[in-house]
């Protein structure tokens, strides 16, 4: 991505009221121009989230939407609310509940799954679909470090993200040889954000402005995997490399 | 709700509460009727103010989004817990600026509010409860009320240094104020004596917008109440190499762990004291200085109240009014230095005439002396009772945001405004403080 362009910055955001998705969109109104199309179930908080930046300078719209039907027209509705070229596409959305009671519930199961991941794919199917017909532009969909292995604490959301992360790879594969193409998956660690409203916060939680500006970063280098902050990737390193026997004994 | 340890900016106490984190102003506030509860920004008020115990803590940080920012007119309206700091990240480089500013950027907005938070510029633009235009107040029946000077008046005026007591803050609109850049013009002038200080600060009335005095409480003999006159206006002078309307950088350091509670001793302050004061030559020095070290020089060490130890310290701010002089001050300064308590960074203002809508606000013509202390326990708080007596008989008042101690007959002397204020309260909302003076 040219930073020096003089043309404000077209970014869509999926889930326009996720925190680090907002944090991403003021971390490039911080170098540049940016107009910004939000799609969000939400419209109270839709518009407080367009209200936000607005008072920051940047040009905001929003678009009700449900983005866990994979039988809306986005291509359509896309060009017909953000007409032009798209610089980046921001997959954002997700649901993070308490792992216990889905266990014992299969319809929150299934629309967790559903939600994390075959929503998530599938927008970014498009959004990739719509990259090779403009010959360029980012991808950013937001992972998470939970995808490194399954922890009994998080293995639900862990394993929609897995799967999610999965599928950016081989889509990264896909398109490898377009050379202006990039698809960034971002793998946040611990963030306070309304998500994680109900965890207790230690030294390892980072402000949303923090994994939203080392994001933003990732994503200008068109980095395919990043972890923010990346030290996070040495301590996944070490979970994903413990041995069953030590690993079964934790509480993680 | 999960329960969390809340401590205020004192350390001195902490409470555990169930606690509730607000994160959109649409989201349902469900707590049971019964119980009790307090909102909680940045927990920078010194004593227990910010706390609530059996009840339960509303988060409001999480309220941090803008709503709307007119760069014609200075009119800024926005969530309860953006923060000052985000404030000025956001109008300075449209060459706006708080019209008055605490010394820390670190509060919440509605924080300055409940607080009526008051500045270096008192003695011109009174407190920030004259700059609020506007803001929405949930009540724990439900109801969102927009309170301004024409609407709801009553509960704007009680909300207005109302220390959270009227309801939640949801958002609330202020008026910010035109600078000719983010630097100052600054002049520190050293002075011997409470009578010094005086002559001063008439001589500074006119000409300077911003002024602050750094005194020396724990000196005696010659050097008896010594200290630094600290004044500032922004300008648009000799501003050759700097950028004009440059941010605050973040803080670089932080205080990682709660030190040993000995690294602030009488000797430790004494020597600081005498280094900070001779830091400045006697006749004087001017330099320009942007406004982060000049309104927050304490907020370039995060977490900088860590240094007080683990029993943590006290705060203790009064005003006495203009018409007891400079009698109470140099009394104050007698007892604390023969108290052999060590004060580090005491804070000496003169508060001007103009009046904040509040009915509890703090700040009123006179002088004002803010005071910290490590808590030594006992021998500290046998201080400030002789302390009270002098404020007492001057007819002056303490802070309640930094107080963890007035006796509830002080807070009602001090505070004619509390019947008035009394019917106003949200018989839902209570913290600790509150326990303590109010009226039975």
């Amino acid at each position: 991505m040219n930073a020096n362009d003089k043309a404000p910055l077209s970014v869509v955001v999926f889930g326009g009221t996720s925190a680090i998705a907002q944090a991403i969109v003021r971390a490039a109104a911080r170098e540049r121009s940016v107009r910004v199309l939000l799609l969000g179930r939400n419209v109270q908080r839709l518009q407080s989230v367009k209200n936000d930046l607005a008072a920051r300078g940047l040009s905001a719209e929003f678009q009700c939407a449900d983005l866990s039907d994979s039988t809306v027209p986005w291509e359509s509705l896309l060009r017909a609310a953000m007409p032009g070229k798209i610089d980046l596409f921001l997959v954002a959305h997700g649901e993070l509940p308490e792992q216990e009671p889905i266990l014992n519930d299969p319809a929150w199961l299934a629309r967790t799954l559903q939600v994390n991941f075959v929503s998530a794919a599938v927008i970014a199917t498009v959004c990739a679909r719509m990259l090779e017909q403009q010959g360029g532009g980012s991808l950013a969909v937001i992972g998470s470090v939970a995808a490194d292995r399954g922890r009994a604490s998080n293995f639900v959301y862990g394993s929609a993200k897995a799967g999610l992360e999965t599928f950016l790879e081989g889509m990264r594969h896909r398109l490898a040889k377009i050379p202006n193409i990039r698809i960034t998956t971002i793998k946040p660690g611990l963030t306070d954000t309304p998500m994680t409203a109900d965890m207790p916060k230690g030294p390892l939680f980072s402000s949303a402005e923090k994994v939203g500006t080392l994001s933003w970063e990732a994503i200008k280098k068109g980095v395919p995997v990043a972890y923010v902050p990346g030290w996070w990737w040495m301590i996944l390193t070490i979970v994903r490399w413990l041995p069953r026997k030590i690993f079964y004994r934790t509480k993680l | 709700m999960r329960v969390v340890e809340f401590q205020s900016w004192g350390r001195v106490q902490a409470v555990r509460s169930p606690c509730l984190e607000l994160s959109w102003l649409d989201q349902s506030v469900f707590i049971a009727p019964e119980a009790k509860r307090l909102a909680y920004g940045l927990g920078r008020s010194y004593g227990d103010s910010c706390l609530l115990s059996g009840g339960v803590m509303i988060r409001t940080r999480g309220l941090n989004k803008l709503i709307h920012f007119d760069r014609e007119s200075g009119l800024l309206r926005a969530e309860a817990g953006v923060t000052l700091s985000e404030i000025l990240e956001l109008v300075v480089p449209e060459g706006w600026f708080l019209s008055t500013s605490p010394g820390t950027r670190f509060v919440t907005l509605a924080g300055a509010i409940a607080n009526d938070i008051h500045g270096k510029n008192h003695h011109v633009a009174g407190a920030i409860g004259c700059h609020v235009r506007k803001f929405s107040l949930l009540r724990s029946n439900g109801s969102r009320l927009e309170c301004s000077p024409a609407q709801n008046e009553p509960l704007f005026a009680a909300t207005i240094g109302g220390l959270g007591l009227t309801g939640l803050i949801l958002w609330a609109e202020i008026q910010l104020v035109r600078t000719p850049s983010a630097w100052l013009e600054v002049e520190l002038v050293p002075f011997t004596g409470v009578k010094e200080f005086m002559s001063l600060t008439e001589e500074s009335a006119k000409g300077w917008e911003h002024t602050v005095a750094w005194f020396d409480a724990a000196a005696r003999g010659k050097n008896f109440a010594r200290g630094i006159y600290i004044r500032g206006n922004f300008t648009a002078d000799g501003l050759a190499g700097k950028e004009p309307r440059k941010i605050h950088p973040q803080p670089r350091l932080s205080v990682p762990m709660t030190m040993p509670s000995c690294t602030l001793n009488s000797w430790s302050v004494k020597a600081f004291n005498a280094l900070y004061f001779h830091r400045v030559p006697r006749s004087g020095r001017k330099l320009l200085q942007h406004y982060e070290p000049f309104f927050y020089p304490l907020d370039a060490v995060d977490g900088w109240s860590k240094i007080y130890g683990k029993r943590g310290f006290f705060q203790y701010q009064s005003v006495t009014p203009e018409a007891a002089g400079v009698q109470p001050l140099e009394e104050m300064a007698r007892a604390i230095s023969a108290s052999g308590e060590a004060s580090f960074l005491a804070v000496l203002k003169t508060f001007g005439p103009r009046t904040s809508p509040g009915l509890l606000s703090f700040p009123k013509a006179g002088i004002t002396l803010a005071l910290d202390f490590p808590n030594r326990g006992q021998t500290t708080l046998r201080l400030f009772d002789r302390l009270d007596a002098i404020v007492r008989a001057a007819k002056g008042r303490l802070y309640p945001a930094k107080d963890s101690r007035m006796s509830a007959e002080d807070f009602r002397n001090g505070y004619p405004g509390l019947q008035e204020f009394l019917p106003q309260v949200d018989p839902a909302f209570c913290s600790d403080f509150w326990k303590r003076v109010a009226p039975a």
